[in-house]
């Protein structure tokens, strides 16, 4: 097999045996194949209803279960090899977010959305191998590693107030579970460094070159993600993926000039990313790039009779794909998303896939059934209330086929931290602005109430519902507790943050499902939207203005007290010790000869001040007066 | 109390006529001075209470074991030194070599011992019994041949030399006979050597003096150069654990990738080798494969040779901290060391790569080592031409034969870099006229030099590392100090008092094992985290937290005190005054 491949000599001859090619790709003799080490990488353009672009970049290295995992290595990064054994870690997922997931123009049911929209900052969670005893130790040490290996700060999550235990929210019923959120987090190119690092090939061939730094960085979402997967019978399979939304430039287009504001910019890799695609990492399997048109896209493109194809009156997708993949729906009378394949070889022509739109075209993305937001109640810096709101989206076709006895599930999961003492009785839930009585609401609760510098607070929480409902609110009462004056961060002013609330729709799946095309099983992207992933958000961070206290105050209130209780010893000592009797027998005995320091001084001074215009011994009086307000005040 | 209350009720009403006059005069020795005094003297009473409170929890740290723990260090060279034993076996036709050795009796000012700064003090000079006799005489016909007689050797005679002094003992045969090669003097691979060959007497003593100074005491290296060394390029981590990253780098893999099957070649060729230093370290193994990885400094191309040159002034630049992902081991965390080996196999543009000596030569290895950071290899693909046209880069194996080479160069720097010599070719001119190698990459003899060398460096390292805490420690009278640190302490003066006593026996295997736990229980001692969060309450913090209260309130007690003090001198006068009056009138 390694012969047939190396025999292949051009890209054209590769088109004209299509299904050797392929096969000759997924079973040629690759470097590490042996010791069953693999790499892919792809990417999914994604044109968004509101003239931006979302870029999807899927890698994966997988390493098959063998004795000498963590120490010898091919083509799997070493580190995170080393990262699996040491913690016996099981799952894992690592995420550094910029940005907000716009859930409205972006999309809310569909795999990206459910899997790649990640809260501000960073978020990691983590199931292990060990016994239960040692899974925080096991926790904090990981947290240590990973902040060393991505240089970040994620070894704040080493703290027991930063971290908890879910018990059903990923769907897995375990206790070996961690989880923690970093909200504050900044995300830059020196968590991108390391991160690329594990790439085989890093930012130096293939998909990765893309990488513009000033390019990914001023787009409007930024995610990256390290997902691992450890088992005894697939071994390690390393997930890496970077969605980022960027907004193309407009290019200017004369002959339509009067409807640029209207049409869609148009765009290709080039202009979005400043940077040619010219081949791919040698050491991928596969490298591909795919385009997706939504189904909403796609049914515009139906009524206008080009069903399907690539260049029509409406829009332009150039180069020609290799291969069209359609997605299959369970509802037949729908147009279903439609992805547009292309294969990166190396060539010395530079890949520039790219979109011109020429007519102006409006449509909306896929939206969850409902819409999570959250926000604070209330004012002062004493209490407050949270609130979490789901809104119906009434556009969901989930509900139209449905009948009135549907019920929705969603799960709300969120961690408060302990100074945020949240009173769980106060639980309101309104349907439709309506107070619900609890117990018919709520199908399963579990709440861990937060521990004073120990333990934060963990609310979950199963809500059942009709379909039909509009909205959904949940209130929470808290108090604002009062911190150790060590506890406070560096800028207090600036208010604590509370980290997203995740709202998941565990009857909801985002799983897609494409022509039993063979070939696409192959691509480890397609194969993750084909999950059945739980259609979930997160919502905003929350932002909770504290009571700062002024930072000199210990040392004031010490100098204080003490003053006071110098005072006090003094003048008892002074009421014990005097004898009044004898004090003014001698005063009055020395009355005549001698005066005291202070009357004499007084005196003289008089005495001098008689001899100056009237003015003067104001003006000085007022300035002694000034120096010791002055003095008293500081 | 009587005195208290007439005072008052005079003080209330001074100008009463019809009150009784005024108490006699007594001595002015009142209860307001009490009063007075008394917050003074609590004061001072107190003082020493509230300086233990303040006085922090510190272990006993067995200072005075320390001190003399380095004083025995400053001679540990002598103590292993003095442990050497050599056997001597002389082996003849006729006995008239040894009559005469022995006639002459010269073993006691034996030239060699003079000019050494420490004393071979101990020598066994074993004459071959009859039973041994056999044995021996098999040794004289095989010594034709090296490897033969060094089994020989390795098996009857030396075996039963070490039985019978009940220690590791080197002995060196002599065997006389003529024979047509000349002298001969083979070094073998256990703590061994022979001559064969008709010589004189003077030249053998000179020939034992050579073998046992410079090889079985020095490994090859100047005498005192191992002494000079000390604390230099022992690539051991702080731990007592090594890594051995092995790295494949690809400088560009459109040209061709290489690949390789490290873990069957690492279990025969560095298996051996590993198990052969486990007292001196534990080394783990790891290797991968890296792509994208060109070199930092450029070659120039030479036409006479064809091929691309980096000379050897700017091997400084050849590594590429930027691109050359390395990276430190995740096992390796903590005060372990790592040791890269990297083997470069350049890109298509730079083939064949070439490393050029000063003296213009090219190196026969085309590698070269940086002491305590690992060592370089550059690999030449076979067929340097790449085809450019090809789409797919070539990708290939490295054969069992090409690895087996570079792990021989692997080897070869793993034995520089612990601090021997790669081989001895170039030590022809001592007259040595073979070494025997052994399979793990060190014969005997050097294992025990090595041993040697690092017991050495272990005991002196953990001597300087406890001095350094102790100086720290006295330095910082208010640091808080565990009971553990002087636990840690005490268990790794043990393990040197047990590595000296060792060394002195001559068990240098387990000497330096257990001086690598001294060390190692030195670092942790040292780096206790409860010693890097040193308590920050300086006498500063205690004033400014203290002077508010204590600095009003002493003004008003030695106000007080000076003002009762006054009165008290006065009043004193006064009573003296009076009482003198009194005797007078009386």
């Amino acid at each position: 097999m390694a012969a047939l491949c190396r025999r292949f000599t051009g890209f054209h001859f590769l088109l004209v045996l299509v299904s050797l090619s392929i096969s000759s790709l997924v079973f040629g003799d690759w470097i590490g194949d042996d010791e069953g080490e693999q790499f892919t990488e792809e990417l999914l353009l994604k044109p968004l209803p509101d003239r931006k672009v979302l870029a999807h970049f899927h890698f994966q290295s997988t390493a098959h279960p063998s004795p000498d995992s963590g120490h010898h290595h091919h083509l799997f990064p070493k580190a995170i090899a080393q990262l699996v054994q040491k913690f016996q870690i099981r799952d894992l997922e690592l995420s550094f977010t910029q940005g907000r997931w716009n859930y409205e123009n972006w999309g809310g049911s569909d795999p990206i959305s459910s899997t790649n929209a990640k809260p501000p900052g960073v978020e990691l969670w983590a199931t292990f191998n060990v016994p239960v005893v040692e899974i925080d130790t096991t926790w904090k040490n990981l947290t240590h590693a990973l902040s060393g290996l991505f240089c970040s700060s994620i070894n704040f999550l080493e703290s027991s107030t930063s971290y908890t235990t879910p018990s059903f929210v990923f769907g897995l019923n375990v206790s070996n579970i961690r989880y923690g959120a970093l909200p504050r987090e900044a995300v830059c190119t020196e968590n991108l460094t390391p991160w690329l690092k594990l790439l085989p090939c890093r930012d130096k061939a293939g998909l990765a070159t893309l990488l513009d730094r000033p390019s990914i960085y001023k787009g409007y979402y930024h995610s990256q993600k390290l997902r691992l997967t450890s088992t005894k019978l697939s071994g390690i399979i390393l997930e890496q993926t970077l969605t980022i939304v960027l907004q193309p430039n407009i290019q200017r287009n004369s002959a339509h000039s009067l409807l640029d504001g209207a049409i869609q910019p148009s765009w290709s890799i080039s202009s979005m990313f400043k940077r040619n695609l010219t081949g791919s990492c040698v050491l991928a399997r596969t490298s591909r790039i795919l385009v997706e048109l939504e189904k909403n896209i796609v049914s515009k493109l139906e009524e206008l009779g080009h069903g399907g194809s690539w260049s029509n009156s409406l829009l332009d997708l150039s180069p020609n794909p290799f291969r069209v993949i359609k997605e299959v729906n369970p509802f037949p009378e729908e147009s279903n998303s439609i992805l547009f394949e292309y294969v990166n070889s190396k060539e010395y022509e530079p890949l520039d896939v790219g979109i011109k739109w020429k007519l102006p075209f409006v449509w909306s993305s896929p939206h969850a059934p409902f819409h999570a937001s959250r926000f604070l109640m209330g004012s002062g810096t004493e209490r407050g209330s949270i609130a979490i709101s789901l809104q119906s989206t009434k556009s969901d076709e989930y509900f139209r086929s449905k009948s009135n006895e549907c019920r929705m599930q969603a799960v709300v999961f969120q961690v408060v931290p302990w100074y945020v003492k949240v009173y769980y009785h106060t639980l309101q839930i309104f349907i439709d602005q309506k107070l619900q009585n609890l117990s018919d609401v709520i199908e399963k609760i579990r709440v861990t109430p937060s521990e004073d510098k120990k333990l934060p607070g963990t609310l979950e929480l199963v809500l059942g519902y009709p379909c039909t409902v509009q909205s959904v609110a949940l209130t929470l009462d808290f108090d604002k507790g009062f911190l150790h004056i060590h506890e406070y961060p560096p800028d207090a002013n600036q208010g604590f943050d509370i980290p997203s609330a995740l709202v998941t729709f565990p009857n909801l799946h985002s799983s897609r499902i494409y022509i039993g095309d063979d070939s696409s099983v192959h691509s480890p992207l397609l194969l993750k939207f084909q999950e059945k992933n739980v259609v979930l958000s997160y919502t905003e961070v929350l932002l909770v203005p504290f009571t700062t206290p002024d930072f000199s105050m210990p040392y004031n209130v010490i100098t204080f007290t003490c003053t006071v209780l110098a005072l006090y010893f003094g003048s008892l000592l002074n009421v014990l010790r005097r004898r009044i009797g004898e004090e003014e027998r001698l005063m009055r005995s020395k009355d005549a000869t001698k005066r005291g320091l202070i009357p004499l001084i007084v005196s003289k001074i008089t005495s001098k001040l008689r001899g100056m215009p009237r003015s003067k011994p104001l003006l000085i009086f007022a300035v002694v007066l000034s120096v010791l307000f002055h003095y008293i005040v500081n | 109390m009587l005195a208290f209350h007439g005072k008052i009720a005079i003080s209330q009403h001074p100008r009463e006529p019809f009150l009784p006059p005024p108490l006699p005069f007594r001595y002015p020795w009142t209860m307001r001075r009490i009063i007075t005094l008394d917050p003074d003297v609590k004061f001072m009473c107190t003082l020493p209470f509230s300086w233990t409170m303040t006085e922090k929890l510190r272990s006993k740290l067995l200072f005075e074991e320390l001190v003399l723990l380095s004083d025995i260090c400053l001679s540990i060279y002598e103590v292993i030194f003095t442990g050497l034993q050599g056997t001597l076996l002389l082996v003849g036709d006729d006995n008239i070599i040894f009559s005469s050795l022995m006639g002459i009796g010269k073993w006691g000012d034996l030239k060699f011992l003079n000019s050494m700064e420490t004393t071979l003090s101990l020598y066994y000079i074993s004459f071959p019994s009859t039973a041994r006799r056999r044995s021996i005489k098999r040794v004289h016909r095989e010594t034709s041949g090296d490897e033969r007689g060094e089994d020989a050797l390795g098996g009857a005679p030396a075996k039963e030399c070490a039985e019978a002094s009940g220690g590791r003992v080197y002995t060196v045969v002599v065997v006389e006979r003529e024979d047509d090669l000349g002298v001969r003097v083979v070094v073998g691979k256990h703590r061994h050597a022979w001559i064969v060959g008709k010589i004189s007497e003077n030249d053998v003593v000179s020939l034992i003096g050579k073998v046992f100074v410079k090889y079985f005491m020095n490994g090859g290296k100047k005498v005192g150069e191992l002494a000079k060394g000390i604390g230099e390029f022992v690539p051991v981590g702080a731990d007592g654990s090594v890594v051995l990253s092995f790295s494949l780098l690809n400088a560009d893999p459109s040209d061709w990738v290489y690949d390789w099957k490290f873990k069957e070649m690492s279990n025969i060729m560095l298996t051996p080798f590993v198990k052969a230093l486990t007292p001196i370290a534990n080394i783990s193994i790891e290797s991968q494969v890296l792509y994208h990885t060109p070199k930092l400094s450029q070659s120039y191309w030479d036409e006479k040779s064809s091929s691309h040159i980096f000379s050897i002034r700017d091997l400084p630049f050849f590594v590429n901290s930027n691109e050359w992902h390395l990276d430190t081991s995740i096992i390796a965390a903590g005060r372990s060391k790592v040791l890269q080996f990297v083997v470069y196999a350049p890109s298509a543009s730079e083939c064949p790569l070439l490393l050029q000596l000063p003296n213009g030569e090219i190196s026969m290895t085309n590698s070269f080592i940086s002491p305590m950071w690992g060592g370089v290899i550059i690999w030449n693909p076979p067929h340097c031409a790449g085809d450019s046209h090809n789409t797919l880069p070539p990708q290939v194996r490295l054969s069992p034969i090409e690895l087996q080479k570079i792990f021989q160069v692997f080897l070869a720097q793993l034995r520089m870099l612990f601090g021997l010599k790669s081989n001895y070719i170039d030590s022809s001119e001592t007259g040595i006229s073979k070494f025997l190698d052994s399979e793990s990459g060190f014969t005997e003899w050097e294992l025990d030099v090595l041993y040697r060398h690092h017991a050495c460096f272990n005991l002196h390292s953990c001597v300087t590392t406890l001095e350094s805490l102790a100086k720290l420690v006295q330095s910082l009278p208010r640091m808080i100090i565990m009971d553990e640190i002087g636990k840690q302490v005490k268990f790794s003066l043990e393990a040197a008092n047990l590595a000296q006593r060792n060394a002195s026996l001559g068990i240098y295997d387990s000497s330096a094992s257990s001086s690598r736990q001294a060390k190692v229980l030195a670092e942790d001692a040292f780096f206790h985290p409860s010693i890097m969060s040193i308590s920050y309450s300086s006498i500063e913090h205690y004033f400014a937290i203290y002077m508010p209260f204590f600095a009003p309130v002493a003004l008003h007690v030695l106000l007080a005190a000076i003002k009762e003090l006054k009165r008290y001198k006065r009043e004193r006068a006064k009573y003296l005054a009076f009482i003198s009056e009194k005797a007078k009138m009386d």
